[in-house]
């Protein structure tokens, strides 16, 4: 009895202990996407206590936001999430002033329609969905286009991304759409279509393809070009090709929460983040491209060159920048349900 | 036959129990960071947990909320139980409803409304909206098991405990609490594993500054399961049959 | 008279009101708003939400959420009821160490655990490697992503769910009953039909319940090892609530899946107070 009052009295010191801390920061951000040694840097620099919490998908982190402001700063939202979330009032405005290595970013990624003054987000990590092959089993070249999915001989064998946007987004670029479009007719085309790949899918997954892939579970699919850059380093035989009809590109924002309880905090990290060294090391560890181009500069010569996460101009010409498609989600995810349960 | 019957099936089962758990065992001392398959031996996972307080704090989160929610639960659900088998009140039929109402409600939608409560009374996210949550996950389970063996108790040992003078009280101090025993101690058991391994709930109701165990699991798994986690799980495994080993123990030399 | 019922009732109700009800009338009221994309809900009060889910679409997943959580169940009490009735009826001194012995290796996380089984599983996994070198196979067999893995880790997850129950039930059981069968003349499979299981059915029942029905609503097992090529209720529901921003639609489904729920326990109940006026279980 006696040993329950002591554990209960413990507790409730180490929960308002907790409490006391002033100078805290709470990030909140995708799984595994700050290292470890970028977030310890920052605290002994800065003596800024940081409570990071993960989330897995955009949409969880969406959902939590939007039922409880939570007590987050800082968020790392995918660009196609910055233009929802801030058309519903939910990011603080940023003063650039307060940044000032914001000038390391390189222009190509700042700009863009979902944010076109960057008030509200600053570009951490950029990527984009490609084809994934193992060369052991395939001829280089022999690959080149989604399209190729639909073959017959491939029954059973693919791997699909998990992510709606990302199925229904390479299906629409081989039929010759935008993998943004919103227009119904498309829509419906595209979910006709998928119905046909349904047999050769063997797996539906975007949280270890990573694991897949090395251990050849999958010897073809959709992937994550930073992820598979990644891959490479266990097994090299696990390639990334980037399709003829197009492929869509992401990139991912610091964000900071409205009504932030540590604005202060919020842009020291942010602009800590901006600096060379530390997006160097951010890019190397986490395997995307970092659109920080001082930081560029100092990537070993291999790493500035590969292909998989660096493509050329000539290649990216074909990308397109995912946007939020608002009214079309919830078609979209009625089409996703029809396609899982066989109808 | 019988004897050996009576012998084998179980190991077979205890096999299935363990043969992932061992598996999990192995993997802590794989040499591939990503990869499922045998590699090399090695120790580094072990010493890349100790180095990462972070992990080890949160881990502490768990069991502190594990404990706690699991003897709350179990008081309230043997509450819970006693009175719905022993007394006819008001909303009685509701109550036995409300519990399984709350067995089936899906995780994703307690936590979302328990996070709209807690919004509404503005109770800020952390350690207690956290327990709270997982008492209220757990009671339901553990009433539920509770019920099913004070069922089988014959009413009238109230009644004749009542005819010597018997308070309400003590009846279920002295003669209902040592009868359940083993419901108890199952009670308890399914609520502590339940707290130690709730993601969906949690994940709405925990707050920036009270990270828990199998929140921070389900974020390293999404990078492919890195063998820290594995060694993690092995140690926490050691520990508890470690503690439970001593338990028995201290137990045998009491009687 | 009764200041402990006063008490007990009492702080159960409180409990359950603040942190029970008010829950789900939330839920409830949630259901019946219209989506809104800006602001999650707008206060409309209606019924499609409801309507919605008599589609074909959604019926299908109810039924196969049905029969993948219904044979789990089966599974689990079949491969359960022996194990628990040989250990709660041994003489051994280690007895609760044995049950302990059950419990401890699901405090470690169960998603760790199922990847564990994908590694046991995969088409490079422990199986397959053994039965490749052995030379029983030549080509690696695919157990992974597939039906059979999803029950499989099912299964896995739930039996200590099933276990516990029926444990403390059956430890319960007096032996004098079966002691008195056998001196009337029953042979081992009457007794156990006629009187130990009736016997034990709250057990059963308890048990029962407390796989069925998480198990209707569970989603990661599916999508780790089935490949997420089915869709489950819990899948849809997670998908109304996160992806398509669908509240009110998600928090219909999950109301109209604890109606039925509810109603199919409360059936069975009448059942089986009909049958025996006095038999009494939830």
């Amino acid at each position: 009895m006696r040993f329950f009052i002591f554990l209960f009295s413990f507790c409730i010191g180490i929960s308002t202990s907790v409490y006391a801390e002033k100078n805290v920061l709470n990030i909140y951000a995708w799984s595994g996407y700050i290292p470890d040694t970028v977030i310890k840097q920052f605290t002994k620099e800065t003596g800024i206590q940081v409570n990071l919490s993960e989330y897995d998908s955009n949409e969880t982190m969406y959902a939590k936001l939007k039922a409880s402001s939570a007590g987050y700063d800082i968020i790392i939202p995918s660009s196609y999430f910055i233009e929802r979330m801030t058309k519903q009032n939910m990011l603080q405005k940023l003063d650039k002033n307060e940044l000032p290595n914001f000038k390391n970013l390189n222009p190509v990624l700042l700009h863009k329609p979902y944010d076109s003054e960057n008030n509200f987000s600053i570009p951490y990590l950029w990527g984009t969905t490609g084809i994934v092959v193992n060369s052991k089993y395939f001829k280089e070249g022999e690959i080149t286009k989604w399209q190729d999915f639909w073959n017959p001989k491939f029954k059973n064998q693919l791997m699909m991304l998990s992510d709606i946007r990302d199925v229904f987004g390479m299906t629409l670029l081989t039929l010759g759409y935008s993998p943004n479009d919103t227009k119904p007719e498309h829509i419906k085309e595209a979910y006709l279509k998928l119905k046909e790949l349904l047999p050769n899918i063997k797996i539906f997954n975007s949280d270890a393809e990573q694991t897949i892939y090395i251990d050849e579970d999958a010897i073809i699919g959709m992937g994550y070009n930073g992820d598979i850059h990644l891959t490479q380093q266990e097994n090299p035989d696990v390639k990334f090709i980037y399709p003829k009809e197009g492929f869509t590109i992401w990139i991912d924002c610091l964000a900071v929460i409205k009504n932030a309880p540590h604005l202060q905090n919020s842009y020291k990290f942010i602009n800590f983040i901006l600096r060379p060294d530390v997006g160097k090391e951010i890019s190397e560890e986490i395997g995307y491209a970092t659109p920080n181009l001082a930081a560029i500069k100092l990537l070993p010569k291999e790493e500035q060159n590969d292909k998989t996460i660096n493509p050329d101009a000539e290649t990216l010409k074909h990308g397109e920048l995912q946007v939020d498609v608002g009214q079309a989600l919830p078609m979209l995810s009625k089409y996703w349900e029809k396609l899982k349960i066989g109808e | 036959m019988n004897r050996i019957a009576k012998h084998i099936y179980p190991s077979f089962i205890y096999l299935f129990f363990y043969l992932p758990i061992t598996v999990v065992i192995v993997l802590s001392f794989n040499q591939a960071e990503r990869s499922l398959i045998w590699k090399g031996f090695t120790f580094d996972w072990y010493t890349d947990l100790f180095n990462d307080f972070d992990l080890l704090n949160v881990a502490l989160h768990s069991l502190e909320i594990g404990l706690l929610a699991a003897t709350v639960a179990t008081i309230l659900g043997t509450i819970a139980s006693v009175s719905l088998f022993r007394y006819k009140f008001f909303g009685k039929k509701i109550l036995n409803g409300l519990i399984f109402a709350l067995i089936v409600l899906p995780e994703i939608v307690m936590g979302i409304s328990l996070l709209l409560l807690y919004t509404i009374i503005k109770l800020p996210l952390g350690f207690w909206t956290l327990l709270l949550a997982h008492i209220t996950l757990c009671v339901p389970f553990v009433t539920v098991t509770i019920y099913s063996r004070i069922v089988t108790v014959n009413k009238d040992i109230f009644e004749a405990a009542r005819d010597l003078g018997a308070t309400d009280f003590s009846i279920f101090i002295k003669i209902i609490i040592p009868l359940l025993f083993p419901a108890l101690l199952a009670g308890w058991l399914l609520s502590f594993t339940l707290s130690l391994d709730d993601v969906i709930t949690s994940y709405f109701v925990t707050g920036p500054n009270f990270e828990i165990l199998p929140l921070k699991i389900y974020s390293m798994v999404k990078l492919g399961v890195k063998p820290e986690i594995n060694a993690l799980c092995t140690i926490l495994l050691g520990v508890t049959l470690l503690l439970i080993t001593m338990a028995q123990l201290a137990l045998r030399k009491k009687q | 008279m009764n200041t402990f019922k006063k008490i007990s009732v009492g702080t159960i109700w409180l409990w359950f009101c603040i942190f029970a009800i008010i829950p789900i009338i939330i839920m409830a009221i949630t259901s019946v708003l219209t989506p809104d994309t800006n602001s999650l809900v707008s206060f409309k009060f209606t019924l499609s939400n409801y309507t919605q889910i008599l589609n074909n679409t959604y019926l299908k997943i109810l039924l196969q959420s049905f029969y993948l959580a219904g044979s789990c169940t089966l599974i689990c009490l079949i491969l359960s009821y022996p194990f628990a009735f040989i250990i709660a009826r041994s003489q051994s001194k280690y007895k609760s160490l044995l049950l302990l012995l059950v419990i401890i290796p699901f405090w470690t996380s169960s998603l760790i655990r199922t990847y564990a089984i994908m590694a046991i599983l995969k088409a490079k996994g422990i199986i397959n490697v053994i039965l490749l070198a052995m030379g029983i196979i030549h080509h690696p067999l695919q157990l992974l992503y597939s039906y059979s893995a999803v029950l499989i880790g099912c299964v896995y997850d739930f039996l200590p769910f099933m276990i516990l129950p029926l444990y403390a039930n059956i430890e319960k059981l007096n032996p004098e009953y079966i002691e008195a069968a056998q001196d009337l003349g029953a042979n081992k499979f009457t007794t156990f039909v006629k009187i130990i299981i009736p016997l034990t059915m709250p057990g059963i029942i308890a048990g029962s319940v407390l796989v069925f029905l998480p198990a209707m609503t569970m989603f990661y097992i599916p999508v780790l090892l089935g490949g997420a090529k089915n869709i489950l209720l819990g899948n849809l529901i997670e998908n109304q609530f996160l992806t398509s921003n669908n509240w009110p639609a998600g928090a219909a489904i999950s109301v109209f899946l604890t109606m039925i729920m509810c109603a199919m326990v409360f059936i069975y109940w009448r059942s089986s107070k009909n049958k025996n006026g006095k038999f009494e279980n939830e």
